[in-house]
């Protein structure tokens, strides 16, 4: 119980987008719970809602009505200085495209959000970066740029990034469909043992039946609705 | 510090528009703060000069006698001659104030010439004695120092210059001029050039005049005067700064001694000279205001052009928890680095020529120059212009890439990662 009560509850959650006089539903009534240091991957087709339900999450996108509680507190009801403290505290975001910051190298990539956590000293956020980067096994790349190292090595790098900050919670938006199935199984293998070992919530998406497998719970979307969770 | 370095990093990885802000700073920096500081130099040169000539000279003259602007070349009625009484009373009145240097009468006067194409050409001339002609007086007015060259004394016409076509009387040749005679009306009058000064520096096209200059004597002859009138008698003060005080004095005399004459401070002549200085440092403003102008609008743009092509980095930012503010600050703390950088780099170039142009001096050998700025001057630093020209470019600096950074920082963090 203190894993749902400390985990995500969505209730009666909504997504409408209006495309001229035609309005999409990206999200239709969705109610969920997710505990804490969950595994879970929210599956479906293209279009059915799973980047909508994420940026929900991440407080990326705004519901057209519902609730999005994390930890008994609704994050889509904070104030603007909140919610950007809850996306550097208590998020980390793992992108589709990686999105690494092409000017700096692995290292930087990695300390980027360590910008923000003012109450840590250099010689701490030091440490944190080369933790993260040798547990994602890039030790030996610390000063490679972006452009330099495969996909594989560079979404390893969005993982060290979106762990430095030790979140509670790491939303992955299709983690591994820029990869091939060898790394992006390589890349899962790394998110499923960083769950086991530091108990961090991964939220992730994908339509690859074969990441599917590898989630302790799988939420499938169709058309913006929950059809089994 | 980790801020500062993200931004560097980034002014390196877009360097193609970091140098051309960086050029355009340097520029507008350069160009600034050479003006501020030339134009403060000549402003200072011309002060000087024109209140050595204007504030120290005195004329006594017909009250009748409009003199505002004329710079000395004034028109007045035959009537209107001090005559030879009036000229020696007023000369041993000023000769008697321990504030007055000297003092001469002369005869102002115009007249006509023909060209080379026959054309009839006017020109406006001054008839005075030369061999008393006060140094103080020459080095502002016409010859700026130089000795008279071969003059004699009775001598006519000792030189002309005529500015558009660099042409000067040949001494030991004759001309015909249109003269006025004592009643005003102009006869011919064949003048034999017997030598002068060389007044060339002098650019009377610049204030509209042409002249020609005679000795009193040899003046008064040819129109017929056998008595030595004058029209007036121009003196000068040791120091300029006793003039509001000795001026109403001399006036006083004047009303008590000679009513219908007047002491004309030719400080008249100096609203004419305001405009030009006035005319010149608004040119001077409006070339910077448009550097400054065009270097806020190209920094805005290519601030505004970095955000959109760094949609997705904005997007990635705000995502791991970057604020608005943190955003807005990234792109003016860049924006700010590369225009102080450039601006740094004009400060020092424009400081460097300064310095050389002190060692130098400016040299100036054309009229419109010599007649700004006299024979020359070495520019200097002005603290106050310092101030006043890195207070602008660390404002720019600032301003410039704040409001597309302000921009950037509201972007919604949806709309941003969605662009790629």
């Amino acid at each position: 119980m203190a894993a749902v009560r400390n985990g995500i509850t969505l209730r009666g959650l909504c997504k409408e987008y209006r495309l001229g006089r035609t309005s999409v539903h990206a999200l239709r009534n969705v109610n969920l719970e997710i505990a804490s240091g969950s595994f879970a991957c929210v599956a479906g087709p293209s279009g059915s809602g799973k980047t909508t339900l994420l940026n929900m999450i991440g407080l990326i996108d705004t519901p057209t009505s519902g609730t999005v509680h994390v930890a008994g507190e609704d994050i889509q009801g904070l104030p603007e200085k909140l919610r950007t403290r809850y996306r550097s505290r208590t998020l980390g975001f793992i992108f589709q495209s990686f999105n690494l910051l092409p000017v700096l190298d692995v290292f930087e990539n990695v300390h980027l959000p360590l910008i923000l956590h003012r109450e840590l000293s250099p010689e701490e956020k030091k440490s944190r970066v080369m933790e993260m980067v040798e547990a994602v096994g890039l030790a030996d790349h610390v000063r490679h740029k972006p452009f330099e190292l495969s996909g594989g090595q560079r979404q390893r790098v969005a993982i060290a990034r979106a762990l430095v900050t030790h979140p509670r919670i790491v939303l992955a938006d299709e983690p591994t469909a820029n990869l091939d199935s060898h790394t992006g199984a390589e890349v899962l293998d790394l998110m499923v043992r960083i769950n086991a070992e530091r108990g961090t919530m991964f939220i992730f998406s994908s339509h690859d039946p074969r990441v599917m497998e590898r989630a302790a719970r799988v939420i499938h979307l169709h058309d913006g609705e929950i059809e089994a969770a | 510090m980790e801020r500062l370095a993200l931004c560097l990093r980034n002014l390196g990885r877009h360097a193609w528009r970091t140098r051309i802000i960086l050029l355009i700073a340097l520029l507008g920096a350069f160009l600034t703060f050479l003006f501020e500081n030339l134009i403060e130099d000549i402003s200072r040169k011309q002060s000087d000069m024109f209140g050595r000539a204007f504030s120290g000279h005195f004329l006594v003259l017909d009250r009748e006698i409009e003199t505002k602007n004329t710079f000395g070349y004034y028109f007045y009625e035959p009537e209107q001659m001090m005559s030879p009484g009036q000229v020696q009373s007023v000369r041993a009145y000023l000769a008697g104030l321990p504030e007055v240097s000297g003092a001469q009468e002369r005869i102002v006067f115009s007249g006509l010439y023909y060209g080379e194409e026959d054309a009839e050409r006017g020109f406006r001339g001054v008839a005075m004695d030369m061999e008393e002609f006060s140094r103080n007086f020459t080095d502002m007015y016409y010859a700026k120092g130089l000795a008279l060259q071969g003059g004699e004394q009775g001598a006519c016409a000792p030189s002309w210059y005529e500015y558009e076509k660099d042409k000067n009387l040949v001494v030991g040749k004759s001309y015909v001029f249109l003269l006025p005679n004592r009643d005003g009306e102009f006869v011919d009058r064949e003048v034999l050039a017997k030598g002068g000064i060389d007044y060339r520096t002098m650019p009377k096209d610049a204030v509209g005049l042409s002249s020609i200059l005679f000795d009193l004597a040899g003046y008064r002859a040819m129109l017929g005067y056998s008595e030595p009138v004058a029209s007036e008698v121009v003196g000068f003060l040791k120091d300029a700064r006793t003039s509001a005080r000795v001026l109403p004095q001399i006036q006083a005399w004047l009303d008590s001694h000679a009513p219908r004459l007047k002491v004309v401070s030719w400080r008249e002549y100096a609203p004419i000279f305001a405009e030009i200085v006035l005319g010149f440092d608004v040119a001077m403003k409006a070339v910077e205001t448009i550097l400054l102008a065009i270097c806020i609008l190209l920094v805005v743009k290519l601030t505004t052009f970095s955000i959109i092509e760094r949609y997705s980095e904005i997007g990635t930012l705000r995502a791991i928890g970057f604020s608005r503010r943190d955003i807005t600050l990234q792109f003016t703390l860049e924006g700010f680095l590369a225009i102080a950088a450039g601006a740094a780099a004009g400060f020092l170039l424009a400081a460097g020529l300064i310095a050389l142009l002190h060692v130098t001096g400016v040299q100036n050998h054309t009229t419109f120059w010599s007649y700004m700025i006299g024979d020359g001057f070495r520019p200097s630093f002005h603290s106050f212009k310092v101030l006043r020209v890195v207070g602008i470019f660390l404002a720019v600096a600032v301003l410039a890439p704040l409001f597309p950074a302000i921009q950037g920082g509201r972007l919604s963090i949806l709309r941003t990662l969605e662009k790629r």
